[in-house]
Protein backbone atom coordinates (compact mmCIF):
# COMPACT_ATOMS: atom_id res chain seq x y z
CA UNK A 1 0.00 0.00 0.00
CA UNK A 2 2.84 2.60 1.28
CA UNK A 3 4.61 1.66 -1.91
CA UNK A 4 1.83 2.03 -4.17
CA UNK A 5 1.34 5.38 -3.14
CA UNK A 6 4.81 6.59 -3.18
CA UNK A 7 4.82 5.12 -6.64
CA UNK A 8 2.07 6.80 -7.97
CA UNK A 9 3.25 10.72 -8.47
CA UNK A 10 6.57 8.75 -9.89
CA UNK A 11 4.62 7.24 -12.42
CA UNK A 12 3.02 10.22 -13.55
CA UNK A 13 5.92 12.55 -13.58
CA UNK A 14 7.73 9.46 -15.05
CA UNK A 15 5.52 8.74 -18.26
CA UNK A 16 6.16 12.58 -20.01
CA UNK A 17 10.02 11.88 -20.04
CA UNK A 18 10.49 8.97 -21.22
CA UNK A 19 7.23 9.26 -23.90
CA UNK A 20 9.98 11.01 -26.17
CA UNK A 21 11.89 7.97 -25.88
CA UNK A 22 11.27 5.84 -28.89
CA UNK A 23 10.86 2.43 -26.99
CA UNK A 24 8.21 3.66 -25.25
CA UNK A 25 5.94 5.20 -27.80
CA UNK A 26 6.46 1.83 -29.77
CA UNK A 27 5.35 -0.51 -27.31
CA UNK A 28 2.57 1.77 -25.01
CA UNK A 29 0.79 -1.55 -24.12
CA UNK A 30 3.10 -2.67 -20.88
CA UNK A 31 3.65 -6.26 -20.99
CA UNK A 32 3.27 -7.75 -17.49
CA UNK A 33 4.93 -10.82 -15.64
CA UNK A 34 3.96 -13.48 -17.60
CA UNK A 35 6.06 -14.98 -20.60
CA UNK A 36 5.09 -18.33 -22.35
CA UNK A 37 6.35 -20.75 -20.45
CA UNK A 38 4.61 -19.11 -16.98
CA UNK A 39 1.29 -19.76 -18.57
CA UNK A 40 1.74 -22.55 -19.77
CA UNK A 41 2.95 -23.45 -16.05
CA UNK A 42 -0.46 -21.62 -14.81
CA UNK A 43 -2.45 -23.47 -17.28
CA UNK A 44 -1.19 -26.97 -15.80
CA UNK A 45 -1.21 -25.40 -12.56
CA UNK A 46 -5.01 -24.39 -12.37
CA UNK A 47 -5.57 -28.17 -13.58
CA UNK A 48 -3.60 -29.95 -11.33
CA UNK A 49 -5.43 -27.61 -7.94
CA UNK A 50 -8.29 -28.22 -9.90
CA UNK A 51 -8.11 -32.27 -9.88
CA UNK A 52 -6.41 -32.05 -6.25
CA UNK A 53 -9.84 -30.83 -4.82
CA UNK A 54 -11.57 -33.33 -7.58
CA UNK A 55 -9.50 -36.09 -6.10
CA UNK A 56 -9.48 -34.44 -2.72
CA UNK A 57 -13.17 -34.22 -1.98
CA UNK A 58 -14.54 -36.67 -3.86
CA UNK A 59 -13.17 -39.85 -5.81
CA UNK A 60 -10.52 -40.64 -3.34
CA UNK A 61 -12.29 -43.16 -0.66
CA UNK A 62 -12.75 -42.55 3.06
CA UNK A 63 -9.94 -44.40 5.40
CA UNK A 64 -11.19 -46.80 7.16
CA UNK A 65 -9.99 -45.84 10.41
CA UNK A 66 -9.93 -42.35 9.99
CA UNK A 67 -12.84 -41.66 8.21
CA UNK A 68 -13.71 -38.47 6.25
CA UNK A 69 -11.37 -36.77 8.25
CA UNK A 70 -8.46 -37.94 6.01
CA UNK A 71 -9.39 -35.88 3.22
CA UNK A 72 -7.68 -32.59 5.61
CA UNK A 73 -4.88 -34.50 5.44
CA UNK A 74 -4.03 -34.10 1.17
CA UNK A 75 -4.09 -30.37 1.58
CA UNK A 76 -2.09 -30.26 5.19
CA UNK A 77 0.78 -32.55 3.34
CA UNK A 78 0.92 -30.73 -0.05
CA UNK A 79 1.27 -27.37 1.59
CA UNK A 80 3.29 -28.30 4.67
CA UNK A 81 5.92 -29.74 2.13
CA UNK A 82 5.75 -26.52 -0.18
CA UNK A 83 5.93 -24.32 2.89
CA UNK A 84 9.32 -26.26 4.20
CA UNK A 85 10.83 -26.46 0.05
CA UNK A 86 10.46 -22.24 0.77
CA UNK A 87 12.00 -21.91 3.89
CA UNK A 88 15.15 -23.90 2.42
CA UNK A 89 15.06 -22.32 -0.88
CA UNK A 90 15.05 -18.84 0.96
CA UNK A 91 17.53 -19.91 2.90
CA UNK A 92 20.05 -20.90 -0.23
CA UNK A 93 19.55 -18.49 -1.97
CA UNK A 94 20.05 -15.90 0.58
CA UNK A 95 23.60 -17.96 1.31
CA UNK A 96 24.00 -17.03 -2.42
CA UNK A 97 23.33 -13.38 -2.63
CA UNK A 98 25.74 -13.38 0.24
CA UNK A 99 28.37 -15.39 -0.61
CA UNK A 100 28.15 -14.87 -4.56
CA UNK A 101 30.76 -12.37 -5.63
CA UNK A 102 28.22 -10.21 -7.88
CA UNK A 103 25.78 -9.90 -4.69
CA UNK A 104 23.59 -10.23 -7.45
CA UNK A 105 19.74 -9.22 -6.10
CA UNK A 106 17.98 -11.75 -7.90
CA UNK A 107 18.42 -14.10 -5.37
CA UNK A 108 17.26 -11.88 -2.86
CA UNK A 109 13.82 -11.46 -4.54
CA UNK A 110 14.00 -15.68 -4.75
CA UNK A 111 14.50 -15.73 -1.18
CA UNK A 112 11.75 -13.00 -0.66
CA UNK A 113 9.36 -14.39 -2.62
CA UNK A 114 9.93 -17.73 -2.00
CA UNK A 115 9.17 -16.70 2.09
CA UNK A 116 6.12 -15.00 1.19
CA UNK A 117 4.15 -17.86 -0.36
CA UNK A 118 6.05 -19.96 2.49
CA UNK A 119 4.55 -17.93 5.24
CA UNK A 120 0.96 -18.19 3.39
CA UNK A 121 1.41 -22.35 3.25
CA UNK A 122 2.85 -22.39 7.02
CA UNK A 123 -0.21 -20.54 8.26
CA UNK A 124 -2.38 -23.19 5.94
CA UNK A 125 -0.67 -26.12 7.32
CA UNK A 126 -0.94 -25.05 11.06
CA UNK A 127 -4.30 -24.49 10.47
CA UNK A 128 -5.22 -27.80 8.54
CA UNK A 129 -3.16 -29.78 11.26
CA UNK A 130 -5.42 -28.57 13.93
CA UNK A 131 -8.18 -29.01 12.42
CA UNK A 132 -6.89 -32.30 11.92
CA UNK A 133 -6.01 -32.73 15.19
CA UNK A 134 -9.31 -32.04 16.16
CA UNK A 135 -10.99 -34.48 14.53
CA UNK A 136 -8.25 -37.65 15.00
CA UNK A 137 -6.52 -36.79 18.47
CA UNK A 138 -9.20 -34.66 20.01
CA UNK A 139 -7.19 -32.03 20.63
CA UNK A 140 -6.52 -28.44 18.26
CA UNK A 141 -2.86 -28.11 19.24
CA UNK A 142 0.12 -30.59 20.82
CA UNK A 143 3.07 -29.56 22.27
CA UNK A 144 4.91 -32.03 19.88
CA UNK A 145 8.30 -30.99 18.27
CA UNK A 146 7.39 -31.24 14.76
CA UNK A 147 4.23 -28.85 15.59
CA UNK A 148 5.87 -26.40 17.94
CA UNK A 149 8.91 -26.07 15.42
CA UNK A 150 6.50 -25.36 12.54
CA UNK A 151 4.81 -22.80 14.53
CA UNK A 152 8.32 -21.02 15.21
CA UNK A 153 9.15 -21.53 11.58
CA UNK A 154 5.87 -19.42 10.78
CA UNK A 155 6.73 -16.70 13.28
CA UNK A 156 10.17 -16.65 12.38
CA UNK A 157 9.37 -15.64 8.49
CA UNK A 158 6.63 -13.58 9.12
CA UNK A 159 9.81 -11.74 11.21
CA UNK A 160 11.58 -12.07 8.32
CA UNK A 161 9.40 -10.52 5.81
CA UNK A 162 8.87 -7.41 8.33
CA UNK A 163 12.65 -7.14 8.39
CA UNK A 164 11.93 -7.01 4.21
CA UNK A 165 10.03 -4.09 4.78
CA UNK A 166 12.24 -2.07 6.75
CA UNK A 167 13.35 0.30 3.86
CA UNK A 168 16.68 1.48 3.28
CA UNK A 169 18.49 0.57 0.00
CA UNK A 170 17.72 -2.29 -2.07
CA UNK A 171 21.06 -4.01 -1.21
CA UNK A 172 20.23 -3.05 2.36
CA UNK A 173 17.36 -5.10 2.90
CA UNK A 174 19.18 -7.98 0.67
CA UNK A 175 22.04 -8.08 3.57
CA UNK A 176 19.30 -7.38 6.18
CA UNK A 177 17.17 -10.01 5.23
CA UNK A 178 19.40 -12.64 4.15
CA UNK A 179 21.11 -12.79 7.59
CA UNK A 180 17.55 -12.91 9.28
CA UNK A 181 16.71 -16.16 6.68
CA UNK A 182 20.86 -17.74 7.49
CA UNK A 183 20.19 -16.83 11.42
CA UNK A 184 16.53 -18.68 11.54
CA UNK A 185 18.75 -21.81 10.04
CA UNK A 186 20.55 -22.11 13.57
CA UNK A 187 17.70 -21.30 15.26
CA UNK A 188 15.28 -23.45 14.02
CA UNK A 189 17.42 -27.01 15.06
CA UNK A 190 17.60 -25.65 18.34
CA UNK A 191 13.93 -24.77 18.85
CA UNK A 192 13.11 -28.48 17.78
CA UNK A 193 15.65 -29.68 19.93
CA UNK A 194 15.04 -28.23 22.72
CA UNK A 195 11.09 -29.01 22.49
CA UNK A 196 11.96 -32.23 21.97
CA UNK A 197 14.16 -32.41 24.77
CA UNK A 198 11.51 -30.50 26.71
CA UNK A 199 8.64 -33.07 26.09
CA UNK A 200 10.72 -36.59 26.18
CA UNK A 201 11.33 -35.26 30.21
CA UNK A 202 7.47 -34.61 30.53
CA UNK A 203 7.06 -37.91 29.10
CA UNK A 204 3.63 -37.25 27.76
CA UNK A 205 2.03 -39.39 25.20
CA UNK A 206 3.97 -38.68 22.28
CA UNK A 207 2.04 -37.76 18.96
CA UNK A 208 3.37 -40.69 17.22
CA UNK A 209 1.99 -43.32 19.95
CA UNK A 210 -1.60 -41.80 19.43
CA UNK A 211 -1.29 -41.35 16.02
CA UNK A 212 -4.04 -43.51 14.11
CA UNK A 213 -2.11 -45.59 11.38
CA UNK A 214 -2.90 -44.90 8.08
CA UNK A 215 -2.98 -47.06 5.58
CA UNK A 216 -3.28 -45.82 2.07
CA UNK A 217 -4.56 -47.59 -0.97
CA UNK A 218 -3.73 -46.48 -4.34
CA UNK A 219 -5.99 -43.43 -4.70
CA UNK A 220 -5.59 -41.92 -1.66
CA UNK A 221 -1.49 -42.64 -1.97
CA UNK A 222 -2.29 -40.72 -5.58
CA UNK A 223 -3.68 -38.18 -4.53
CA UNK A 224 -1.24 -37.17 -1.98
CA UNK A 225 1.03 -37.51 -4.60
CA UNK A 226 -0.97 -35.10 -6.63
CA UNK A 227 -1.73 -32.73 -3.62
CA UNK A 228 1.98 -32.61 -3.23
CA UNK A 229 2.84 -31.83 -7.24
CA UNK A 230 0.14 -29.60 -7.87
CA UNK A 231 1.17 -26.84 -4.58
CA UNK A 232 4.80 -27.38 -6.04
CA UNK A 233 3.97 -25.96 -9.32
CA UNK A 234 2.16 -23.54 -7.30
CA UNK A 235 5.06 -22.73 -5.70
CA UNK A 236 7.05 -22.63 -8.39
CA UNK A 237 4.59 -19.96 -10.25
CA UNK A 238 4.23 -17.33 -7.60
CA UNK A 239 8.24 -17.37 -7.05
CA UNK A 240 8.40 -16.56 -11.01
CA UNK A 241 6.01 -13.78 -11.11
CA UNK A 242 6.35 -12.25 -7.94
CA UNK A 243 10.23 -12.16 -8.54
CA UNK A 244 9.58 -10.64 -11.68
CA UNK A 245 7.05 -7.75 -9.74
CA UNK A 246 9.90 -7.49 -7.14
CA UNK A 247 12.60 -6.40 -9.99
CA UNK A 248 10.09 -3.79 -11.42
CA UNK A 249 9.40 -2.26 -7.73
CA UNK A 250 13.08 -2.20 -7.57
CA UNK A 251 13.13 -0.63 -10.89
CA UNK A 252 10.75 1.83 -10.26
CA UNK A 253 12.13 2.44 -6.60
CA UNK A 254 15.87 3.35 -8.57
CA UNK A 255 13.85 5.47 -11.04
CA UNK A 256 12.07 7.40 -8.64
CA UNK A 257 15.29 8.44 -6.81
CA UNK A 258 16.75 9.33 -10.25
CA UNK A 259 13.96 11.61 -10.72
CA UNK A 260 13.93 13.14 -7.43
CA UNK A 261 17.81 13.90 -7.56
CA UNK A 262 17.17 15.31 -11.21
CA UNK A 263 13.70 17.37 -9.52
CA UNK A 264 16.48 18.50 -6.97
CA UNK A 265 19.46 19.66 -9.44
CA UNK A 266 17.00 21.37 -11.96
CA UNK A 267 15.29 23.26 -8.63
CA UNK A 268 18.81 24.22 -7.14
CA UNK A 269 20.03 25.60 -10.63
CA UNK A 270 16.73 27.70 -11.33
CA UNK A 271 16.90 28.80 -7.67
CA UNK A 272 20.81 29.23 -7.95
CA UNK A 273 20.65 33.15 -7.45
CA UNK A 274 18.85 33.42 -4.33
CA UNK A 275 19.73 31.21 -1.83
CA UNK A 276 17.58 30.01 1.01
CA UNK A 277 14.75 28.83 -1.12
CA UNK A 278 16.56 25.07 -1.94
CA UNK A 279 16.53 23.69 1.24
CA UNK A 280 12.97 24.12 1.66
CA UNK A 281 11.44 22.61 -1.92
CA UNK A 282 14.52 20.07 -1.25
CA UNK A 283 13.46 18.86 1.81
CA UNK A 284 9.74 18.41 0.32
CA UNK A 285 10.84 16.40 -2.70
CA UNK A 286 12.51 14.39 -0.02
CA UNK B 1 -21.96 -34.84 9.71
CA UNK B 2 -19.46 -33.16 12.09
CA UNK B 3 -16.18 -33.14 9.79
CA UNK B 4 -17.60 -31.70 6.87
CA UNK B 5 -17.27 -28.14 8.61
CA UNK B 6 -13.81 -28.80 8.57
CA UNK B 7 -13.19 -30.49 5.48
CA UNK B 8 -14.87 -27.90 3.92
CA UNK B 9 -12.64 -25.04 5.94
CA UNK B 10 -9.30 -26.38 4.91
CA UNK B 11 -9.49 -26.73 1.74
CA UNK B 12 -11.13 -23.37 1.67
CA UNK B 13 -8.26 -21.79 3.52
CA UNK B 14 -5.92 -23.61 1.17
CA UNK B 15 -7.15 -22.42 -2.10
CA UNK B 16 -8.20 -19.37 -1.24
CA UNK B 17 -5.30 -18.26 0.15
CA UNK B 18 -3.25 -20.03 -3.17
CA UNK B 19 -6.38 -17.81 -5.52
CA UNK B 20 -5.62 -14.60 -3.33
CA UNK B 21 -1.92 -14.38 -3.77
CA UNK B 22 -2.01 -15.25 -7.18
CA UNK B 23 -4.51 -12.28 -7.91
CA UNK B 24 -2.91 -10.26 -5.91
CA UNK B 25 0.68 -11.15 -7.77
CA UNK B 26 -0.60 -10.99 -11.18
CA UNK B 27 -2.71 -7.34 -10.29
CA UNK B 28 0.55 -5.79 -9.27
CA UNK B 29 2.76 -6.89 -12.54
CA UNK B 30 0.17 -5.80 -14.54
CA UNK B 31 -0.01 -2.62 -12.84
CA UNK B 32 3.58 -2.45 -12.39
CA UNK B 33 4.25 -3.29 -16.35
CA UNK B 34 1.96 -0.73 -17.35
CA UNK B 35 4.10 1.71 -16.07
CA UNK B 36 7.81 0.89 -16.66
CA UNK B 37 9.26 0.33 -20.04
CA UNK B 38 10.28 -3.18 -21.80
CA UNK B 39 13.92 -2.50 -21.06
CA UNK B 40 13.09 -3.34 -17.37
CA UNK B 41 11.85 -6.71 -17.90
CA UNK B 42 14.89 -9.01 -18.37
CA UNK B 43 12.17 -11.72 -18.80
CA UNK B 44 10.74 -10.58 -21.86
CA UNK C 1 40.04 -4.94 10.16
CA UNK C 2 43.15 -5.20 8.53
CA UNK C 3 44.69 -5.83 12.24
CA UNK C 4 43.53 -9.38 12.93
CA UNK C 5 42.88 -11.00 16.09
CA UNK C 6 44.33 -8.42 18.66
CA UNK C 7 42.46 -5.66 16.95
CA UNK C 8 38.81 -7.37 17.29
CA UNK C 9 40.05 -8.09 20.90
CA UNK C 10 41.18 -4.76 21.65
CA UNK C 11 37.32 -3.16 20.16
CA UNK C 12 35.49 -5.59 22.29
CA UNK C 13 37.18 -4.56 25.36
CA UNK C 14 36.80 -0.27 24.34
CA UNK C 15 33.29 -1.32 23.55
CA UNK C 16 32.70 -2.85 26.52
CA UNK C 17 34.12 -0.34 28.93
CA UNK C 18 32.45 2.21 26.94
CA UNK C 19 28.77 0.35 27.75
CA UNK C 20 29.39 -0.10 30.89
CA UNK C 21 31.06 2.89 31.91
CA UNK C 22 27.63 5.17 30.06
CA UNK C 23 25.89 2.53 32.56
CA UNK C 24 27.27 3.41 35.35
CA UNK C 25 27.09 7.41 34.72
CA UNK C 26 23.50 6.91 33.81
CA UNK C 27 22.49 4.37 36.34
CA UNK C 28 19.60 3.71 33.47
CA UNK C 29 19.35 -0.28 34.26
CA UNK C 30 20.01 0.34 38.29
CA UNK C 31 17.56 2.93 38.28
CA UNK C 32 14.79 1.81 35.53
CA UNK C 33 15.88 -1.82 34.33
CA UNK C 34 15.70 -3.38 37.75
CA UNK C 35 12.96 -2.17 39.06
CA UNK C 36 11.08 -3.11 36.12
CA UNK C 37 11.81 -6.57 36.68
CA UNK C 38 10.70 -6.27 40.63
CA UNK C 39 7.63 -4.99 39.09
CA UNK C 40 7.15 -7.97 36.58
CA UNK C 41 7.50 -10.58 39.42
CA UNK C 42 4.89 -8.84 41.60
CA UNK C 43 2.62 -8.52 38.77
CA UNK C 44 2.97 -12.41 38.49
CA UNK C 45 2.44 -13.41 41.79
CA UNK C 46 -1.05 -11.07 41.44
CA UNK C 47 -2.39 -12.90 38.58
CA UNK C 48 -1.17 -16.42 40.30
CA UNK C 49 -2.10 -15.85 43.58
CA UNK C 50 -2.16 -19.26 45.25
CA UNK C 51 1.36 -20.15 47.01
CA UNK C 52 1.63 -23.13 45.33
CA UNK C 53 1.26 -22.54 41.71
CA UNK C 54 3.82 -19.85 42.55
CA UNK C 55 6.38 -21.65 44.07
CA UNK C 56 5.69 -24.10 41.42
CA UNK C 57 6.34 -21.38 38.75
CA UNK C 58 8.81 -19.31 39.94
CA UNK C 59 11.95 -20.33 37.37
CA UNK C 60 9.90 -19.77 34.52
CA UNK C 61 8.93 -16.50 36.01
CA UNK C 62 11.90 -15.45 36.41
CA UNK C 63 13.35 -16.02 33.16
CA UNK C 64 10.68 -14.53 31.81
CA UNK C 65 10.93 -11.43 33.34
CA UNK C 66 14.53 -11.81 32.44
CA UNK C 67 13.43 -12.05 28.73
CA UNK C 68 11.12 -8.76 29.06
CA UNK C 69 13.98 -6.64 30.38
CA UNK C 70 16.25 -7.91 28.17
CA UNK C 71 13.90 -6.06 25.50
CA UNK C 72 14.53 -3.20 27.60
CA UNK C 73 18.43 -3.34 27.85
CA UNK C 74 18.65 -4.59 24.50
CA UNK C 75 17.11 -1.38 23.37
CA UNK C 76 18.34 0.76 25.91
CA UNK C 77 22.06 -0.48 24.63
CA UNK C 78 21.51 0.63 21.02
CA UNK C 79 19.40 4.00 21.31
CA UNK C 80 23.07 4.87 22.82
CA UNK C 81 24.86 3.91 19.94
CA UNK C 82 22.35 5.60 17.41
CA UNK C 83 21.17 8.52 19.44
CA UNK C 84 24.40 10.24 18.18
CA UNK C 85 24.94 7.99 15.24
CA UNK C 86 27.96 6.71 17.39
CA UNK C 87 27.81 3.14 15.63
CA UNK C 88 28.18 4.94 12.33
CA UNK C 89 31.31 6.96 13.31
CA UNK C 90 32.47 3.42 14.41
CA UNK C 91 31.91 1.87 11.24
CA UNK C 92 33.58 4.92 9.30
CA UNK C 93 36.34 4.74 11.50
CA UNK C 94 36.87 1.27 10.52
CA UNK C 95 36.22 -0.54 13.74
CA UNK C 96 35.88 -4.14 13.00
CA UNK C 97 32.51 -4.97 13.80
CA UNK C 98 33.15 -8.36 15.64
CA UNK C 99 34.87 -6.45 18.31
CA UNK C 100 32.00 -3.80 18.37
CA UNK C 101 29.97 -7.41 18.68
CA UNK C 102 31.38 -8.94 21.22
CA UNK C 103 31.99 -5.82 23.24
CA UNK C 104 28.42 -4.67 23.44
CA UNK C 105 27.46 -8.27 24.00
CA UNK C 106 29.55 -8.48 27.38
CA UNK C 107 28.68 -5.67 28.34
CA UNK C 108 24.59 -6.63 27.87
CA UNK C 109 25.67 -10.03 29.52
CA UNK C 110 26.99 -8.01 32.69
CA UNK C 111 23.85 -5.88 33.20
CA UNK C 112 21.43 -9.64 32.43
CA UNK C 113 23.48 -11.26 35.14
CA UNK C 114 23.24 -8.74 37.61
CA UNK C 115 19.36 -8.69 36.76
CA UNK C 116 19.25 -12.53 36.92
CA UNK C 117 20.55 -12.95 40.12
CA UNK C 118 17.83 -10.13 41.72
CA UNK C 119 15.15 -11.97 39.88
CA UNK C 120 16.34 -15.31 41.63
CA UNK C 121 16.64 -13.73 45.05
CA UNK C 122 13.45 -11.80 44.63
CA UNK C 123 12.03 -15.63 43.60
CA UNK C 124 13.38 -16.98 46.93
CA UNK C 125 11.85 -13.79 48.81
CA UNK C 126 8.44 -13.81 47.24
CA UNK C 127 7.60 -17.03 45.94
CA UNK C 128 9.09 -19.31 48.53
CA UNK C 129 11.49 -20.65 46.22
CA UNK C 130 14.65 -22.66 48.18
CA UNK C 131 18.25 -23.11 47.07
CA UNK C 132 20.48 -25.69 48.81
CA UNK C 133 24.49 -25.54 47.79
CA UNK C 134 24.51 -28.42 45.07
CA UNK C 135 21.41 -26.03 43.31
CA UNK C 136 23.06 -22.83 43.77
CA UNK C 137 26.43 -24.41 41.70
CA UNK C 138 23.63 -25.95 39.15
CA UNK C 139 22.55 -22.43 39.18
CA UNK C 140 25.40 -20.05 38.66
CA UNK C 141 26.75 -22.51 35.89
CA UNK C 142 22.78 -21.90 34.39
CA UNK C 143 23.19 -18.70 34.29
CA UNK C 144 26.68 -18.16 32.52
CA UNK C 145 25.96 -20.08 29.28
CA UNK C 146 22.27 -18.05 29.34
CA UNK C 147 23.43 -14.60 29.93
CA UNK C 148 26.07 -15.36 27.12
CA UNK C 149 23.44 -16.61 24.85
CA UNK C 150 20.67 -14.26 25.50
CA UNK C 151 23.32 -11.50 25.46
CA UNK C 152 24.74 -12.63 21.52
CA UNK C 153 20.97 -12.85 20.54
CA UNK C 154 20.23 -9.92 22.15
CA UNK C 155 23.21 -7.83 20.75
CA UNK C 156 22.34 -9.35 17.06
CA UNK C 157 19.09 -8.26 16.71
CA UNK C 158 19.35 -5.14 18.42
CA UNK C 159 21.90 -4.04 16.38
CA UNK C 160 20.25 -5.71 13.06
CA UNK C 161 16.95 -3.74 14.20
CA UNK C 162 18.73 -0.07 15.57
CA UNK C 163 18.47 3.00 13.31
CA UNK C 164 15.19 1.51 11.61
CA UNK C 165 11.76 2.73 11.53
CA UNK C 166 9.54 0.29 13.85
CA UNK C 167 12.31 -0.64 15.58
CA UNK C 168 10.22 -1.36 19.04
CA UNK C 169 7.71 -3.32 17.56
CA UNK C 170 10.28 -5.49 15.41
CA UNK C 171 12.72 -6.23 17.67
CA UNK C 172 10.16 -8.58 20.30
CA UNK C 173 8.90 -10.43 17.04
CA UNK C 174 12.58 -11.13 16.00
CA UNK C 175 13.70 -11.63 19.36
CA UNK C 176 11.59 -13.91 21.50
CA UNK C 177 11.04 -16.45 19.01
CA UNK C 178 15.05 -16.95 19.11
CA UNK C 179 15.33 -16.80 22.84
CA UNK C 180 12.72 -19.79 22.85
CA UNK C 181 15.24 -22.45 23.32
CA UNK C 182 16.82 -20.32 26.15
CA UNK C 183 13.87 -19.87 27.76
CA UNK C 184 12.80 -23.53 28.02
CA UNK C 185 16.42 -24.68 28.77
CA UNK C 186 17.02 -22.22 31.44
CA UNK C 187 13.83 -22.84 33.03
CA UNK C 188 13.93 -26.65 33.24
CA UNK C 189 17.48 -25.98 34.72
CA UNK C 190 16.65 -23.69 37.08
CA UNK C 191 13.31 -25.71 37.62
CA UNK C 192 16.41 -28.56 38.92
CA UNK C 193 18.01 -25.80 41.06
CA UNK C 194 15.59 -24.41 43.39
CA UNK C 195 13.31 -28.49 43.61
CA UNK C 196 10.29 -26.46 41.84
CA UNK C 197 7.97 -29.20 41.41
CA UNK C 198 10.00 -32.19 42.85
CA UNK C 199 12.52 -32.09 40.34
CA UNK C 200 15.73 -33.15 41.18
CA UNK C 201 19.22 -31.49 41.19
CA UNK C 202 21.50 -33.63 38.63
CA UNK C 203 18.31 -33.47 35.87
CA UNK C 204 19.09 -29.60 35.07
CA UNK C 205 22.23 -30.70 33.94
CA UNK C 206 21.36 -31.69 30.48
CA UNK C 207 19.65 -28.34 29.73
CA UNK C 208 22.76 -26.73 30.60
CA UNK C 209 24.60 -28.15 27.52
CA UNK C 210 21.95 -27.14 25.69
CA UNK C 211 22.61 -23.60 27.20
CA UNK C 212 26.63 -23.87 25.76
CA UNK C 213 25.75 -24.90 22.99
CA UNK C 214 23.28 -22.31 22.29
CA UNK C 215 25.88 -19.69 23.30
CA UNK C 216 28.29 -20.89 21.28
CA UNK C 217 26.39 -20.99 18.12
CA UNK C 218 24.93 -17.75 18.06
CA UNK C 219 28.07 -16.01 19.68
CA UNK C 220 30.05 -17.44 16.44
CA UNK C 221 26.88 -16.81 14.46
CA UNK C 222 26.67 -13.04 15.58
CA UNK C 223 30.18 -12.62 14.84
CA UNK C 224 29.86 -13.43 11.83
CA UNK C 225 27.10 -11.23 10.25
CA UNK C 226 27.23 -8.50 12.35
CA UNK C 227 29.30 -6.96 9.80
CA UNK C 228 27.09 -7.55 6.82
CA UNK C 229 24.00 -6.44 9.28
CA UNK C 230 25.04 -2.94 10.13
CA UNK C 231 27.52 -1.96 7.10
CA UNK C 232 25.30 0.69 4.74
Amino acid sequence: MNRNEGSAPVATTHTPSTASAPAMTSRPRGAGTGTTFTRWLGIVTLASMAAVALFGLVLSPEDVVQGESVRILYVHVGTVWVAYLAFVVTAVSSAAYLWRRTHSLTWDRIAGASAEIGVLFMAVTLLTGSLWGRLSWGTFWVWDARVTTTAFLFITYVGYLAVRGLGGSHEQRARRSAVVALLAVIEIPLVHFSVKLWRSVHQDASVAGRTTDVTLDGLMLFTLLLATVAFTLLYVWYVLHRQRVMTMEDALDDKGLDLALAERRREAATNGVSNGAPSATGEVTN
Amino acid sequence: MDDLGFILLSYAAAFGGAAALVWQVLRRGRALGAELPDEDKPWI
Amino acid sequence: MAGGATSVWATARLVAAKDLRVERRSRVVVNQVLPFAALVMVLFAFALDADAVLERTAPGLVWLGTIFSLLIVVQRSFAIETADGALDALRVAGVSPPGIFLGKSFALAVQLFVLEVLLVLLAIVLYESELDAAGAVLLVTTLVPATTGLAFVGTLYGGLAAGTRGRETLLPLLLFPVVAPVLIGATRATEAALGAGGAATDEGWPWVGMLVIFAALFGVGGTLAFGPLVEE
